[in-house]
């Protein structure tokens, strides 16, 4: 009983986590993109004429939203048009659930982890829900009876198909070092040292993976410079066909799998809810009731850091770069990461059946 | 036979032909406004100047008869010189109020500017002033500001409606069209000289200002006021649906058929279109005993399968149908494939009564006021069915013996009056088809909505027995079908009906 | 005048350009340093500095653009020295209307020298593409872009609808 209370608890959290960072990098987006365009950004909302920096744009944004007129265009297939957002928004936030927010900590008597479902395979999981997001993408193109709506679902389509492969690619490398797919385990890999100096993070073992995996994450959020659905200077594809929350939905979708792929980086790359030269039992000397708390607060402290660095990066490369032409988009996909991607994996196994066949473990 | 020579194309042509007409014939159009074939041509516009080898001067080409051998050009530069100078006098005292002017878009004077005009004009002085709105008859508004004084309308009312309501008035600067003293332009044909201005002279007083000519769409049809079956144009608005007041059908044009109407039509006709818009039927009613919309398919099964237990209980005699003369060749053909062949029914009513009569005339107008009571004569109504006397019919209907009316677009309270509603009540079934609503519509059983001949293809019979096909030129109202289909749709629920 | 040909070279693109990779973080380096500079700018302007702005933005609903001469800004239909409107109803606006946003219905005008009068004028603001065709159209000059009025938003489609006696406010 209280195994389910404390699992659904830390769905219900990591649900949390995603809805906030996605209502979160609402404003940051804005703010982030005019900071360095030498504009203000949003900074109009304001509570009894307190601003806040734009802060409660956040607050503003929802309610703007949902007030809005909720308008159904003609001619459009009602059941796939009403579902589409929400297939589209739901399978990427469930995949935040495999996430290993945290270590185990001891509490009361009993060890507590703090990853939501600790499934053996969490990997695929992640994986599969992303892909299920495909299914909102070409819902939404087929259901808005217009052209460019179904020119742009069908973009969508092929751009997520191609990187999903190219993204279970990348990762092969890092996987094939930490030989296993829970994602729990690949970070306590990661906490190791190199040499006792450097940590044994993905990111440093795997460079060529990290890079490769951040651009197909990239062009998996569908987000610039590879927003081909959407592609507002040319088609704007489904976007177009919905207004108010269901088309807020869809820009939540965008930043929810940005939120999965900055915590897939951070889990598998870049060691996790890991602190290096933090001790496990750091803490112990605050006692047995604080040392568990304290520990769990700095492991989702550590962890929440590092999806803020590889988002802030993300936002940063999203206003920098202009759109891939769509030829271009499948050709990087197909003839150059996956391509790399498998030779960064083949050239890790065979270092890591050479490193096993000499008897050399270079990492204690 | 002659053999000329127009624009150094050789061109032949019967002897005694007018060089103008040659032209037109040979796809050469050579611009005039007093010449009309139908009206003469008193040659006072100038504009038809061709060159004519041999002639000292140019000559106007409506005037002159071909020769053999003549060599005409009607584009060499002193024509195109002498034509634009001729426009620009024509226009020295028009108002060019375009803008305002209902003609705009189909105004001669504009063609022949953008055609061959394109000159800077010289006219300094103040413009001459006339009356801009006079109206001189109940339908027609007269602008003398805009006349160019190429007397056609004049022409028209000497010569084809003999009524010599306008006439040239004034002389040199201060000619004008205006009304003879003590006349009014009432005459039954005087919406023709609004067709035949060429300029907006004179206009529609039921079209002015209701839209502008470049929204209207321009469908060939056939007037179905009454048996004489005139050639028109149907003109419809529903590109911007807000002009016109709403309605779609914007006006009636005469089209030029030498066999039927030649180039004219009567005012009844003319204004016919309103009835378009106004009072339609568009759903499918049963309105007893209780008031309920069906579809077509229940109507046709219920309405099929009342009449078949009609004819069970009391035979063929009990019901009658009674027809319109304003069914279609094809409506006759498939009325008659229900009513006699399958129904077996032997009371018809479709000669006109009063309701269906109106004034006559020797020029085009027709006593009985619907087209196509010949496409029915054709199929044996007349001649082997013979129309019930309507007296009769009332009697057989007082007398129970007929105990069912099926009454396609007809207005009985025409014929009988006001002792109609008297002999429906008595009535077990009463079918009522058409595209109209009327009050005996209201009292039916079933009231199915038919389209109007704008809205259907189809071919009307005239009284001389000449076919004339029209297309649709509107999309039916609401659920409105074309009575042959509504007999066929019968026809296939009666025989659904059987197979149970 | 004779034509000039001015020979363009298209740029060398080495390896190093056709890695992209280079040139992306090249382009980073630029957003990076602004986006950091400006930080500094924005956070010494809260701090009350003011000497580095961080941001040239101009604070529109305080401080209103200043528009050019020839901007086309929201319709006013002109009046007469009688106050009526100067449309005569020739309908040539809503013609050339690209967007079709001009409603126009005319009826006879009671003076004789004016012939014909609008009965209803309506431009539906939220389908106008401000293309200014109707000024140019428009033969007797009733019909002008220059209010400078761009706060024409409503709260419904139906409000963006003006008729005659509200473009004429201005007139």
């Amino acid at each position: 009983m209280t195994a389910l209370l404390w699992t659904l608890a830390k769905v219900g959290a990591a649900l949390g986590f995603g809805m906030n960072w996605a209502a979160f990098l609402g404003w940051v987006e804005r703010k982030q993109s005019a900071v360095m365009q030498d504009r203000i950004g949003a900074n109009r909302a304001d509570i009894l004429g307190l601003r806040v920096i734009g802060l409660f744009h956040i607050i503003a944004d929802p309610i703007k939203l949902f007030t809005k007129e909720d308008f159904v265009p003609a001619g459009v297939r009602p059941a796939f048009h009403a579902m589409a957002p929400a297939v589209s928004l739901g399978f990427p936030l469930l995949a935040l659930a495999a996430f290993p927010y945290g270590g185990t900590v001891e509490f009361l008597g009993r060890s507590w982890s703090l990853q939501p479902v600790e499934s053996p395979v969490g990997l695929v999981l992640v994986l599969a829900m992303v892909a299920m997001g495909i299914h909102g993408v070409v819902m939404a193109g087929y259901a808005s009876n217009s052209y460019y709506g179904l020119l742009g679902g069908l973009r969508g389509a092929s751009q997520m198909i191609a990187y999903e492969v190219c993204l279970a690619a990348t990762l092969a490398g890092a996987l094939f070092l930490y030989g296993s797919l829970d994602l729990a385990e690949a970070v306590a890999w990661q906490t190791r040292m190199i040499a006792g100096v450097v940590p044994a993070w993905g990111a440093v073992l795997q460079p060529v993976g990290f890079v490769l995996f951040l651009v197909a994450g990239t062009a998996l959020t569908k987000r610039t410079p590879f927003d081909l659905p959407e592609g507002e200077s040319e088609i704007v594809g489904y976007h177009v066909e919905y207004s108010g929350m269901k088309f807020g939905m869809f820009m939540m979708t965008d930043l929810i799998e940005s939120v999965v792929v900055a915590c897939l980086a951070a889990t598998l790359f870049l060691g996790g809810w890991h602190v290096p030269f933090l001790p496990v039992d750091a803490f112990s000397a605050l006692g047995p009731m604080l040392a568990g708390p304290a520990m769990a607060c700095v492991m989702v402290a550590s962890f929440t850091a590092k999806v803020a660095l590889v988002l802030f990066v993300l936002m940063q490369v999203r206003w920098t770069l202009p759109r891939f032409r769509f030829d271009q988009l499948l050709d990087l996909g197909w003839k150059n990461i996956l391509p790399l991607a498998l030779a960064n994996f083949l050239l890790t196994a065979w270092a890591v059946y050479l490193a096993k066949s000499w008897g050399v473990s270079p990492w204690r | 036979m002659a053999k000329i020579t127009l624009n150094g194309r050789p061109v032949e042509a019967a002897d005694g032909t007018l060089l103008i007409d040659v032209a037109k014939q040979a796809g050469v159009a050579i611009p005039h406004y007093c010449y009309h074939p139908a009206l003469g041509n008193p040659g006072n516009c100038r504009m038809c100047l061709v060159e004519i080898k041999g002639a000292p001067k140019l000559m106007p080409s409506c005037r002159v008869r071909v020769a053999d051998g003549m060599v005409v050009s009607t584009e060499s530069p002193a024509v195109a010189a002498a034509q634009s100078g001729e426009l620009e006098l024509h226009l020295v005292n028009h108002p060019l109020d375009c803008p305002v002017c209902d003609q705009s878009g189909e105004c001669g004077l504009q063609d022949y500017y953008m055609s061959i005009g394109r000159y800077k004009s010289s006219m300094v002085e103040d413009k001459r002033h006339f009356e801009k709105r006079k109206p001189v008859g109940p339908r027609v508004m007269l602008d003398q500001e805009r006349c160019i004084a190429c007397t056609r309308c004049v022409r028209f009312l000497a010569e084809v409606s003999k009524t010599h309501e306008l006439g040239m008035f004034g002389r040199g600067h201060q000619e004008r069209i205006d009304l003879a003293p003590g006349k009014t332009l009432d005459n039954p044909y005087s919406g023709n000289v609004v067709d035949i201005c060429p300029v907006g002279a004179l206009t529609d007083r039921d079209f002015r200002y209701q839209v502008r000519v470049w929204y209207l769409d321009r469908s060939d049809t056939v007037c179905p006021g009454c048996s004489r079956g005139c050639a028109i144009s149907l003109h419809t608005s529903t590109q911007r649906p807000w002009h016109n007041g709403a309605r779609r059908a914007a006006r009636i044009k005469p089209r030029f058929n030498p066999e039927v109407n030649g180039y004219w039509i009567c005012d009844e006709g003319r204004y016919s279109y309103k009835a378009l818009d106004r009072d339609r039927l568009g759903k499918v009613l049963k309105l007893k005993p209780s008031r309920a919309e069906l579809s077509w398919d229940a109507a046709f099964s219920e309405v099929s399968s009342r009449v078949k237990g009609l004819l069970e209980d009391h035979g063929p005699q009990s019901l009658a149908v009674v027809a319109s003369g304003a069914l279609s060749n094809e409506d006759w053909r498939s009325f008659k494939k229900l009513f006699v062949d399958s129904w077996k029914l032997v009371n018809f009513a479709f000669d006109p009564a009063p309701d269906q009569a109106g004034e006559e005339d020797a020029l085009l107008r027709r006593r009985d006021k619907v087209p196509n009571l010949k496409g029915g004569a054709a199929l044996g109504f007349g001649d082997q069915i013979k129309s019930l006397p309507w007296e009769s019919l009332a009697h057989s209907i007082e007398a129970g013996r007929i105990k069912g009316l099926y009454v396609v677009d007809r207005d009985l309270f025409g014929v009988w009056g006001a002792k109609t509603p008297g002999l429906l009540e008595g009535l077990e079934l009463v079918v009522f088809q058409g595209p109209w609503k009327g009050s005996t519509g209201d009292l039916a059983h079933y009231r199915l909505p038919a389209t109007a001949w704008a809205e259907e293809d189809g071919g009307f019979t005239n009284f001389e027995g000449r076919s004339q096909g029209y297309r649709a030129a509107l999309p039916p109202v609401g659920d409105a079908q074309p009575d042959w289909r509504i007999f066929e749709g019968l026809l296939a629920g009666l025989r659904a009906g059987r197979a149970e | 005048m004779a034509v000039t040909v001015r020979p363009v070279t298209r740029p060398e693109r080495d390896l190093a350009v056709q890695v992209y990779i280079v040139e992306v973080l090249k382009g980073l380096g630029v957003t990076f340093r602004h986006f950091f500079v400006n930080l500094g700018r924005h956070a010494a302007a809260l701090a009350g500095v003011k000497a580095a702005p961080g941001a040239v933005t101009i604070q529109y609903p305080e401080d209103p653009p200043a528009l050019g001469g020839r901007a086309r800004t929201r319709h006013r239909i002109l009046r007469r020295s009688d106050g009526s409107p100067r449309c005569t109803a020739c309908l040539l606006c809503e013609t050339i209307c690209p967007a079709r946003c001009i409603r126009i219905t005319a009826e006879d005008s009671p003076a004789v020298v004016i012939e014909k009068r609008a009965k209803t004028f309506e431009i539906d603001l939220g389908l106008c593409v401000f293309c200014g065709n109707c000024v140019e159209a428009c033969p007797v000059d009733a019909i002008r872009m220059d209010t400078g009025d761009l706060d024409i938003p409503a709260m419904d489609r139906r409000s963006m609808i003006w008729d005659l006696e509200k473009l004429m406010r201005d007139g």
